[in-house]
Formats: structure tokens, C-alpha cells, sequence
């Protein structure tokens, strides 16, 4: 009878690990809050339960740029996923503007929402409108982007700085810990870009014999970064070993390498266009993301505030890292091919949206 | 004796002014290529020129666009380009898929969308009496909003192999961006020098009510160039996106801006009535020397806008300071 059971067993892992996909045992991951490497700070939400049905306002920063489309419509989708007990859920969009941001808002708090979702346009100018909503007692749930205070119940987030420091680590891995690179950053004093940048070189204290022959603002724009990327090697040439990246900007650097008849490690996110191409034209490459679906998650931690159930304080959404090569402490969750989507349009962001969602 | 010696001084003096103000652009092209010379050895490798060029061709175009609508003067300029550059390369990938064999229809349509925003900017200059900067700024706008309308924020598609040849491919050893970006230079040299649009142009920028009294159709004019400038700003984009390869919602950002620099510093003025397409391109050329030259020296971001800002500012006072002087 053991020996039954224990086959049974066997056997049960053995057709689970063989039908689960790829993906879905990447998004089972752990690589989430649990894993914050501080004491978790839970916040009570009891004061905030209420009975269902809800209304709920999503005071959106902008869709200016394809992550954002993506990351709005995942908000969306996650309302949709609990119209049981959502019964008005209101979104605005602040076209990255603070003040319109800030009159959304109001706007929204005057349509009586139980909670309010915010991706602060920034975090100085939205925190003032931030404080006093909370201090009337309804909740605030940042995601993206939060505001200065720690006035809000929840940011729903994945770590920037934590981004940049796997982007090095596996660049610097996969130069056995000697040679000279070039960093791509985003825009000059956004916080993304610069807090990127900072887990970057934080890496780069324990590789000595990694050198930076030079670091420039790309803007997250691929053309930008195939001009800069151009430059670049005019001065520098062969001496560059690998490219340090952070998003849209890479792709473009690609196309310059690919122009010159270069093929370095790079390091990206989850653009298609910068999967697709690593992979057609046989680049290294590692690619972590900053994943569009916490926009869902938001929507999901929201429900569990007005039930009343405890949250993080800093809610870290699970994440998902390809490698075309493993290096020591970098492994891939999947094949390269199965991120990278030649059928998809260049600047579709991996998701979790169902087809009708989609917005391609 | 000493009244001729002041005679021959002056007559000097106003010789070298007259030099300066003729070819004082390209004086400062040469010092500031020679300058990039020499504080930067890699300045001068072939293929670092031949990337300035590739880069300079959809500036270039868009620039010879601005400067038509800036020479008809009273406040003329084109807000509106950058936009229609990136909505014609959205427009291109969503509809070619990257098949060679819808390029020409496509690129037929991305070229009339172009005319027609130039046509609703001169419209809304000349019959409804907007000034340049705001009827631009609002097309800019609408544009943009039109864009994310048509690609719900998300562009797809891809571009076909001939316009990659056209953005990134070589005629010999010649970009193939640059042959086409000189053929259009020389037309738009005959436009201006050799048929009645040019001289009527040249007339209103100089004095708008002579131009009158001359019986010159005033608005069809203005209207006429608005359109020219619509046209530019949809093929520049289109040689931006195959220079680019990727299917972008923000393709021509920063150009509107990039292309009137060009354009005064090219010796054009904002009054309308003098300059013209040679000393504009060679205004794109110091921009994209300019741009190359401060990531050879590996310039911190913030240095770089600031060299970038002396550096504009002193190629259009210099000019203007000799200019000034003469007249």
C-alpha cells in the first residue's frame, strides 16, 4: 500500500511538472512580497471593511506610452474579474499632467468612491490631495508609482533597484567579472531610471574588473538609443563588452550593435521588439520585467482592504527573468522563446490579459 | 593721407562684415568641425561622418519644410511636424505589416495625410486668422490625439524592407537617406530661386504689402506653404522610422524644435523674406555634430544640454551680430 501511494505520488508530480506551461510555473514563482528582504510591514484594514458592492475610482497617470496602455488595461481587467462586487469603477486619465491629476481626484472623491487606485503622475505634487483623502477615511492603493508620504495603505509595485542589480549581475556574470561596458539609462531624474541605475552600480561594487567606459540617458526611446549606441561605438569600438540596459532604449542600441557587426551582452525588459530581435539576431541577452499585470494585483489587494484583510505595506508583485544563457546567479524561468513573441507587435509587453482585452 | 587710410580700413572692414554675413554659418560649421577634430580623434572616422549624415537626412527634410513656412514670415513656423512624422510611421507599419508590396500605396497615403494637416494649418492661418504658433501647436495636438486613437497607444506592424533600405542602406558607399535628402534640396532650391512660388514667397516674407500691391495671391501662398511643410515633415518621418526599425508612438519627438534651430541658425530669419534651404541644412549639420560630438566626449547628461543650448545660441548671434552690422 505504501509503495502505491508513494507511486502515486511520483506519478502526480511527475504529470503536474509535465502539463503546468512554462509560464504559468514562472508566474508560480515566489519572487513576491514574501521575498521582501525586510520584516514585511502588514497594515490593518479592518477600519476600512465594507459590504460589497463596492465603487472604486482609478486616477490613472497617463497611457502615454505602451506599458502604460497595457498596465491600464490590466486595471480594467482586474474590475472586471470582480464585477460581483464591484459596482462602479471609474478611471481618469491625467495625460501625465499633476494638476489635471490632482482634479481627477477630486473629482472621483465627489462621486463618493470607497477607495481610491492612484499611479501618481509624480510623487511630490499628488501627495497633499493623497493625505487628505486618507484622512477622510477613505484608502488609498498606489501602484506604479506612489506618492512622497507614506500616506497610502498599499503600493503595489516591483523594485526597480532590484531590476538594475539582476540587469548588472548577470552582465557582469556573463563577462566572467572582467571587461568594459556602456550603461543605457531612461530619462534623466525619473525615478525609475535613476533608482535602475543606482541597484546597477551597487552590483558593480563587487566586480572591480568590470569597467564603465560610459554612462548616457537614452530617454526610453529606441531611436534615441540607437543614435547614442552609434556614438558610442565610434569612440569606444571592440572595447565594448557588453551593453547594460532598462527598457525601450535597448532595443534601438541593438540595431546599431547588429549595424556594425557587433554581438555583446545585453540587458532589456519585457518589450517584445527587444525579445524578438535578441533572439532573431543571436544576441546575449537577459531580459527582467517590470510587469504590466500589477494593475490587476491592484485591483485584487483593493478588494482585500475594504474586506478588511491585512495587506503589505509595500506589495511586491511576482516578476519573471530570461536569459538566452544562465550565469551563476541568474537563471532563466523559461526558455527565451517562449517571452519572445515574433507574431506580437514590437511594442506589445508581456501580459496576462485574455484576448478580448488586448489592445492590438 | 590719413582720410584714405580710413577709407581703405572701413572699406576692409565692411568686406569681412559682408563675409562674415554671407558665409558666417558655414565659417562656424568648419570651426566647429575643426574644433570636433581635434578634441575628439574619433570624430573624424569615416563611419562616425557617415553616421552624422544617416542621422542628419530626416532632419534635414523636415527642416527644409520649416524653413518655407519661415521665410513667408509674420510669425511663421510649424509646431505641428514632429507629430505628423510619428503619425506617418504608425500609419506605415499598421498597414504595410512589413510587406514591400503595399509600401507605395501607404507611403501615397502618409504623404497626402501629411498635405492635408499643412492644408488645415494654412487654412486656419489665412481664413481664420490664427497665428502660426497657435494653429501649429493645436494641429500638434490633434494629431497626437488622432494617433492614439488609431493605435489605441499601441503601434503594430512593421516596416517593409525598402523603406529599411531607404532609412539604412547605402547608394556605393553613400547613405541612401542622403543622396535622396540632397535630391530634395536641389529641388527645393529651384522651387525657391526659379519659379513664381519662390518669388512670391521671398516677396511676402520681405514685405507683405508690396507683395499685395503686386496682385500675389497672399494666402493661397501661405496656404500653399504650410502644405510643403506638412509634405517634408510625413517623408522625414518615414525615413526616420526605416533608419529606426521599430514601429514608435513618439518617432519625431523633439524635431519640431530641432528643425527651427536648424532653420535660424541657418540664417533664415523669423521676420520672413531671407534665407534659404542651403544654410538651413548646413544649421542640421552643426545640430547632429553637435549631438555627436558632446557623446564622443562622454559629456554628462547635464553638461550636454548646456553645451548644446551655448552652442545654438552662438551660431545664431554670430550670424545675426555681422548681419546686424552690414545692414
Amino acid at each position: 500500500m505504501k509503495k502505491f501511494v508513494a507511486l502515486m505520488v511520483v506519478a502526480a508530480f511527475v504529470l503536474t511538472t509535465m502539463v503546468i506551461t512554462p509560464m504559468a510555473w514562472a508566474q508560480a514563482f515566489p519572487r513576491s512580497w514574501l521575498w521582501a528582504s525586510t520584516e514585511l510591514k502588514m497594515m490593518d484594514t479592518s477600519k476600512y471593511k465594507k459590504r460589497a458592492p463596492y465603487v472604486i475610482g482609478f486616477s490613472n497617470a497617463s497611457i502615454s506610452n505602451s506599458w502604460r496602455v497595457f498596465f491600464e488595461r490590466q486595471v480594467r481587467y482586474g474590475a472586471e474579474l470582480h464585477g460581483d462586487v464591484i459596482k462602479r469603477f471609474y478611471v481618469t486619465d491625467a495625460n501625465d499632467k499633476p494638476d489635471k491629476q490632482i482634479a481627477d481626484v477630486e473629482d472621483l472623491l465627489a462621486k463618493g468612491v470607497d477607495l481610491l487606485i492612484i499611479s501618481a503622475a509624480t510623487m511630490a505634487a499628488l501627495d497633499p490631495i493623497i493625505t487628505r483623502t486618507m484622512r477622510r477615511g477613505i484608502p488609498v492603493v498606489c501602484v506604479d508609482r506612489r506618492v512622497s508620504s507614506d500616506n497610502f495603505v498599499s503600493f503595489v509595485t516591483a523594485s526597480n533597484v532590484a531590476q538594475g542589480r539582476a540587469q548588472m549581475l548577470w552582465l557582469c556574470e556573463m563577462l566572467g567579472g572582467r571587461g568594459e561596458i556602456v550603461m543605457l539609462g531612461g530619462i534623466a531624474g525619473s525615478g525609475p531610471a535613476e533608482e535602475r541605475r543606482a541597484g546597477g552600480e551597487e552590483i558593480l561594487s563587487a566586480f572591480p574588473n568590470v569597467k564603465v567606459l560610459d554612462f548616457q540617458y537614452a530617454d526610453f526611446s529606441p531611436a534615441k538609443g540607437k543614435r547614442i549606441m552609434s556614438a558610442l561605438i565610434q569612440t569606444y569600438g571592440r572595447r565594448i563588452k557588453g551593453v547594460w540596459g532598462d527598457g525601450l532604449q535597448t532595443s534601438g542600441a541593438m540595431e546599431a550593435m547588429k549595424e556594425a557587426g557587433m554581438k555583446v551582452p545585453i540587458t532589456g525588459d519585457h518589450l517584445n521588439a527587444f525579445l524578438v530581435r535578441a533572439q532573431e539576431w543571436g544576441f546575449p541577452a537577459m531580459s527582467i520585467d517590470f510587469p504590466v499585470s500589477m494593475g490587476t494585483d491592484a485591483v485584487e489587494v483593493s478588494l482585500k482592504v475594504l474586506n478588511g484583510e491585512p495587506v503589505p505595506f509595500i506589495y511586491e508583485v511576482p516578476r519573471t527573468v530570461v536569459c538566452t544563457q544562465d550565469t551563476e546567479n541568474v537563471k532563466t524561468d523559461m526558455p527565451w522563446s517562449k517571452m519572445a513573441h515574433p507574431e506580437w507587435p514590437d511594442e506589445a509587453w508581456n501580459n496576462t490579459l485574455p484576448k478580448k482585452w488586448l489592445p492590438y | 593721407m590719413e582720410i584714405t587710410t580710413i577709407g581703405i580700413r572701413g572699406r576692409f572692414s565692411t568686406f569681412v562684415r559682408s563675409l562674415f554675413e554671407r558665409f558666417g554659418i558655414y565659417i562656424f560649421l568648419a570651426i566647429l568641425f575643426i574644433t570636433a577634430s581635434l578634441v575628439s580623434p574619433d570624430f573624424l572616422k569615416p563611419q562616425n561622418l557617415k553616421d552624422i549624415l544617416n542621422q542628419s537626412a530626416a532632419l534635414g527634410m523636415v527642416a527644409i519644410g520649416q524653413t518655407f513656412v519661415i521665410l513667408i514670415g509674420g510669425g511663421g513656423l510649424d509646431l505641428s511636424v514632429a507629430s505628423v512624422m510619428s503619425t506617418v510611421a504608425v500609419i506605415m507599419a499598421h498597414n504595410t505589416e512589413g510587406e514591400n508590396s503595399l509600401f507605395l500605396p501607404v507611403a501615397g497615403i502618409c504623404l497626402f495625410f501629411g498635405i492635408l494637416v499643412g492644408l488645415i494649418n494654412g487654412l486656419l492661418i489665412t481664413k481664420r486668422r490664427v497665428q502660426p504658433f497657435m494653429a501649429t501647436l493645436g494641429m500638434m495636438i490633434i494629431v497626437q490625439g488622432i494617433r492614439f486613437l488609431y493605435t489605441k497607444g499601441m503601434p503594430k506592424g512593421g516596416f517593409p524592407p525598402i523603406l529599411r533600405f531607404l532609412g539604412t542602406g547605402d547608394i556605393g558607399s553613400i547613405p541612401t537617406s542622403i543622396v535622396s535628402l540632397t535630391i530634395m534640396v536641389i529641388i527645393a532650391l529651384i522651387v525657391l530661386r526659379k519659379t513664381t512660388l519662390g518669388r512670391q514667397i521671398y516677396a511676402i516674407g520681405g514685405n507683405i504689402q508690396t507683395a499685395r500691391l503686386c496682385g500675389y495671391n497672399i494666402d493661397l501662398t501661405i496656404t500653399v506653404v504650410y502644405m510643403i511643410s506638412g509634405f517634408m515633415a510625413a517623408i522625414a518621418g518615414l525615413y526616420l522610422a526605416g533608419w529606426i526599425g521599430i514601429s514608435d508612438n513618439w518617432v519625431g519627438k523633439g524635431y519640431e524644435l530641432d528643425s527651427i534651430a536648424a532653420v535660424v541658425m541657418g540664417g533664415t530669419t523669423f521676420e520672413g523674406g531671407r534665407g534659404g534651404v542651403v544654410g538651413t541644412i548646413v544649421g542640421v549639420l552643426i545640430v547632429m555634430m553637435l549631438y555627436n560630438l558632446v557623446l564622443l566626449l562622454a559629456m554628462p547628461v547635464q553638461m550636454q544640454y548646456v553645451v548644446k543650448g551655448v552652442v545654438i545660441i552662438l551660431a545664431t548671434s554670430f550670424y545675426a551680430s555681422f548681419r546686424r552690422r552690414v545692414t
